[in-house]
């Protein structure tokens, strides 16, 4: 599935000069001849893009406008009727409503504190060192590339009370064993540290990149006026990559809000007292437990208004990245 | 590296200064095993654990005794073979479908230039803007029956390998790519008599070959960590791919089995990701990265 | 000149050729069309629905939950059972497909109807029946089924053939049923100094056994309940029956659990996991977890069909004689349940007629297929479990005695639950979505130490009242 990337602008201009096309060697032409021609031209480009065209209207735009319809939408027994703003109502007045979204914006702020920062921290480090950072860089890229379902299942085996490798980690310090997914209250924050180890090997690469990229005179200038370690981070290279952390941040919102494997296979879904359901994790319940596809487009929509909103800023963001 | 970082050299280069250093390194890179490798090597170790040392409380480090035959077991009876060669057969086809149709694409769009292509190639970016997991609900509505064609494509690869081609930001990847290819290139090929496709063809893909690596990997990556979408069009057993199949199965099998399961699943990557590991980090790094 | 632009214009029709194809060739292989279904090759000769299958008719029937590989001997069994089979009816082919995890998934059945991709012959739950109608998925069978096609017709159980019916009409056959029971650990209750046979038959007697138990130690829990992907709301309601209540009351239309037997479920299990820390640390459990425990000696009791064991013994490797069974605690009603075959809307007669024959043989004849206690007493399997148990009258004697005679395992470890049988309750109406809110309850009284309990009811009641209410 597409991501919204680091690179620049989707929509920039382009800006090279559009010269009238060249007939070959500057032959004279006849008119009609430019007719047919273009007529060709255009039908060898539409052919080259048709593929490509009927694949998104069937998977993607025609999706898209269903979306909407669905939303006023109200399917029985293969009878579909229009609702008006009923389905909105019914999601609006679930009780698992106001708990998906608190749980889901809970879930976004401990992602941004962990899935955030800890790459950032990790690339500042491994950046510093002058050895191994080979090895550094191999470990921490390592877990993106198991399939999610093994690591999600591999931690639902760590985290186990009983038997799981962190009770017995915290054990060897002597610290008490904790309950993890199995409560309420640490579920999600377990479910975000296993998401964190699976992904922050893209955005650890992403950070050492932008960090080569300060200049090492700044660093020296800070020296001169004699700031310490923690005020030339704060001075010098978070603002040298003030951008790059900017769009990871929003990248990292759009995709936290979408998070759907991590909480449906560590703890069902749903999680302890519906402590980790999340709104995508609702939407799934309302289309493929309930067979409420109306509900389930309702809430999706307003999902997708909230994250349209996020993609915007991102794009204007990225847009200025550009120049 | 010849990079200056946070930390002067003047001051790494104090006996102090390089005391703390070799420390800081020994911590860290103690850390990071213990926190990347340590989880691997309980998922290794804990396959070869008999079924009731898998579930002892409290745990063992070192298994009490080696069941390599866990591992054979875990093979057998979770069909991972299948489930292997269906994940592969998805993804390169996915990775077939992407780099015909969405270069095609991209290069009408960056060289030939239609009518409302502009138009069209904006409509195409709109969706970067939509969830995926939004759009799931009415693309799974979608492909239980086709609109016009009439056809039902669930538990058929197309499921997987159509809905691939929609990924706008591989054609604005690779549209990029061939505008900056300088014109006098490709006006010298068509002086000579190409046609566009031979132009593509023998002038375009040649000197694009970094743009299509990364794209590629996309294609197969994604299909190869996608859950969700696999998980609802692809619901008979035999047709699964492994992410879904394991998961199926999770309930069926003692836990050192599944366990050993997770391992083998995780080698085919695993061993790919080291292999290549230089192509693939330079490569996804260069690329722009989706998390 | 004229030659490269022609060679370009059928490039560009290449292209668009290409394309085309693909679409074709999409809308043509690989795919099934959501219009039309194959029918049967070979006219029926026999036009009535009633007569069974001419022995000559020459018909394919597709059929899932055919074993796994995994399950050797029930897949050699299933094999011979359809060469037997085949020698009655040498032109039907039986075409077996086989999951190699749970054969029926909730969200998985979902989308197989939605898409109409079930075989011929599909498995379901007893629960599944208003849902399969809801999707026009089920082949009215009432004419085909009578005492020429299924002889011992009026010896099953006429609860299990209800299920199956509506508005009088039969949309299936049964494979399988059970009543739920307490499924004992024999080993850990002499362990912990308790009689293994006499499972504990009041929920008091449950908590206390489960203390004993617990204190083993080293990970052992007294009782496991589920509390994810559905399961925990079908235990619910099974304790909800157990003590007398109902989680839906009888006009089908209002949720009935936040009453004083609901809080009395509740506060019992909340007290076993708080209080007590019987019920092990590892929650949020769906089918199939608490079986490994028990398998492993992690875990004393839980709620189970007899048939767990059979499972425990084959994909887990546990051995029979480790296991016993009680009714459920408080005896008041038990949740009855199981499985079906139903048969695909569409399909032509002589499918229907061969797949009932198939069904009949298979699953509905004392002695045969499934009944064959002496084949499965020979190739290993469990044999002497009270269920599944379809018959009534003859047939039942018949099979109850070829049971005992060819036992595998002690039988006197299911003396209680036979010899203290509780009435049936069948699951209540759109059983799964109501399971699902109920999961959430089950998980919060298991994870929360600090559950509010009568939250957690009043929350799930309203939400199973919008259930009930979306029609």
């Amino acid at each position: 599935m597409p991501a919204p990337t680091l690179v620049q602008d989707p929509t920039a201009k382009d800006r090279r000069p559009r010269l009238p096309r060249r007939t070959r060697a500057g032959a004279v032409r006849h008119p009609d001849a430019g007719l047919a021609r273009a007529v060709r031209r255009n039908l060898t480009a539409h052919g080259f893009l048709i593929g490509a065209v009927l694949c998104f209207a069937f998977f993607s735009w025609y999706p898209i406008v269903r979306e909407f319809l669905l939303a006023f939408q109200k399917t029985d027994n293969g009878h579909v009727s229009w609702v008006g703003w009923d389905n909105f109502v019914t999601v609006w007045n679930d009780p698992a409503f106001g708990q998906a979204w608190r749980n889901t914006l809970w879930f976004t702020v401990l992602a941004l504190v962990l899935g955030f920062a800890v790459p950032f921290l990790t690339a500042l480090v491994i950046n510093e060192f002058r050895h191994g950072q080979g090895y550094l860089r191999l470990l921490v890229y390592l877990p993106v590339m198991l399939p999610p379902t093994a690591s999600v299942l591999l931690f639902k085996y760590l985290y186990d009370p009983g038997y799981g490798m962190f009770n017995e980690v915290l054990a060897v310090f002597g610290l008490p064993a904790q309950q993890w997914l199995q409560d309420p209250d640490t579920a999600m924050l377990s479910v975000v540290v296993a998401s964190t180890w699976m992904n922050m090997g893209g955005a650890t690469l992403i950070y050492l990149a932008a960090l080569q990229g300060v200049p090492g005179e700044l660093y020296e200038a800070a020296e001169l006026d004699g700031a310490g370690l923690l005020r030339k981070v704060w001075h010098v290279t978070i603002p040298q990559t003030r951008l790059v952390l900017l769009l990871m941040l929003l990248m990292q919102v759009i995709a936290t809000m979408q998070v759907f494997i991590e909480p449906f296979l560590l703890t069902g879904g749903a999680g302890p007292e519906g402590s980790t359901t999340t709104v995508v994790y609702l939407i799934y319940q309302y289309a493929f437990n309930f067979n409420n596809y109306g509900a389930a487009a309702a809430l999706g929509l307003l999902l997708l208004v909230l994250l349209a909103g996020f993609s915007a800023v991102y794009t204007r963001l990225s847009r200025s990245a550009d120049d | 590296m010849s990079t200056r970082t946070l930390i002067s050299p003047a001051q790494l280069a104090r006996p102090r200064g390089r005391l703390l250093y070799w420390l800081a390194f020994a911590v860290v890179v103690a850390l990071f095993t213990l926190a990347f490798l340590g989880p691997l090597y309980w998922m290794v170790s804990g396959g070869l654990k008999t079924t009731q040392e898998a579930v002892q409380t409290p745990p063992t480090w070192v298994p009490g005794s080696v069941h390599p035959e866990n591992y054979r077991r875990a093979w057998e009876v979770m069909d991972l073979a299948r489930l292997l060669l269906n994940t592969l057969y998805y993804a390169f086809g996915a990775l077939a479908f992407q780099l015909v149709l969405d270069v095609a694409a991209a290069y009408s769009l960056s060289r030939l230039r239609p009518v409302l292509g502009k138009a069209v190639l904006g409509m195409m970016l709109v969706t970067l803007m939509i969830p995926a997991t939004v759009l799931v609900v009415p693309q799974y509505l979608t492909v239980l029956d086709m609109p016009i064609i009439q056809r039902n494509l669930l538990n058929s690869p197309w499921v997987i390998w159509l809905p691939s081609v929609t990924n706008a930001f591989a054609i604005f990847l690779l549209k990029r790519f061939f505008d900056s290819i300088p014109r006098e290139l490709l006006d010298a090929a068509s002086m000579d008599g190409a046609g566009p496709l031979r132009v593509l063809w023998s002038v375009v893909l040649p000197i694009s070959r970094p743009i299509l690596g990364v794209v590629s990997i996309f294609a197969v990556v994604g299909v190869w960590k996608d859950f969700l979408w696999p998980m609802l069009v692809l619901p008979d057993p035999t047709g699964q791919t492994l992410a879904v199949g394991i998961y199926s199965l999770a309930t069926s099998v003692p836990e050192n089995v599944l366990i050993a399961s997770l391992t083998i699943a995780s080698l085919p990557t695993l061993v790919l990701f080291l292999v290549f590991q230089r192509n693939i980090m330079s490569g996804l790094t260069a690329g722009g990265l989706k998390g | 000149m004229r030659k490269a632009r022609l060679r370009r214009t059928r490039r560009a029709g290449a292209v668009t050729l290409a394309s085309a194809l693909t679409l074709t060739a999409l809308a043509a292989c690989g795919t099934s069309s959501s219009k039309d279904d194959d029918n049967g090759s070979g006219n029926s000769a026999n036009a009535d629905p009633a007569a069974p299958l001419d022995p000559k008719t020459k018909v394919t029937i597709t059929i899932d939950c055919m074993p796994p590989a995994a399950k050797a001997a029930e897949l050699k069994e299933w094999n011979e059972d359809v060469e037997e089979f085949n020698k009655t009816y040498p032109n039907v082919t039986v075409q077996g497909r086989s999951t190699p995890g749970q054969c029926l998934e909730p969200p998985r059945f979902t989308a197989m109807l939605k898409a109409k991709s079930q075989p011929d012959v599909f498995y379901t739950y007893f629960t599944d029946l208003a849902q399969v109608l809801d999707n026009d998925g089920a082949q009215d069978i009432s004419a085909y089924v009578n005492d020429r096609t299924v002889p011992l017709l009026k010896d099953i159980d006429p609860d299990v053939l209800g299920s199956l019916k509506q508005d009088g009409k039969l949309y299936g056959l049964p494979t399988s049923n059970y009543r739920m029971g307490l499924l004992i650990n024999r080993k850990l209750f002499t362990q912990a100094g308790l009689d293994p046979d006499t499972p504990p038959a009041t929920w008091d007697d449950v908590r206390a056994a489960a203390d004993k138990i617990a204190a083993l130690g080293g990970g052992v829990a007294g009782f496991g309940e589920y509390s994810a992907a559905n399961t925990g709301g079908w235990h619910f309601t099974a304790q909800m029956y157990s003590l007398g209540g109902d989680v839906v009351d009888t006009s089908g239309k209002k949720a009935a659990f936040n009453d004083a037997i609901g809080e009395q479920v509740a506060r019992n299990l909340h007290a076993m996991r708080w209080e007590d820390d019987s019920m092990g640390r590892t929650q949020l459990l769906k089918w199939g977890d608490l079986q490994k425990q028990i398998a492993t000696d992690k875990l004393g009791m839980f709620l189970a069909a007899p048939d767990d064991v059979t499972y425990m013994v084959q994909q887990l490797g546990a051995e029979y004689e480790n296991f016993g069974m009680g009714p459920i605690p408080g005896g008041k009603n038990t949740l009855a349940g199981g499985n079906n075959y139903m048969i695909k809307k569409g399909i032509s007669p002589d499918k229907v007629k061969a797949a009932v024959a198939w069904l009949n043989f298979k699953f509905t004849t004392v002695g045969k297929g499934h009944y064959d206690w002496r084949r499965a007493k020979a190739d290993g399997l469990p044999v002497g479990l009270p269920q599944p148990n379809l018959w009534l009258n003859d047939s039942k004697a018949e099979d109850d005695a070829a049971r005992k005679r060819y036992a595998t395992m002690p039988v006197e470890n299911f003396k209680a639950f036979m010899d203290n049988p509780v009435p049936g309750k069948a699951e209540p109406p759109k059983a799964q979505e109501i399971y699902k809110v109920l999961d959430n309850v089950m998980s919060g009284l298991l994870t929360n130490k600090d559950a509010d309990i009568d939250k957690l009811l009043s929350t799930a009641e309203s939400q199973v009242n919008q259930v009930l209410a979306t029609q």
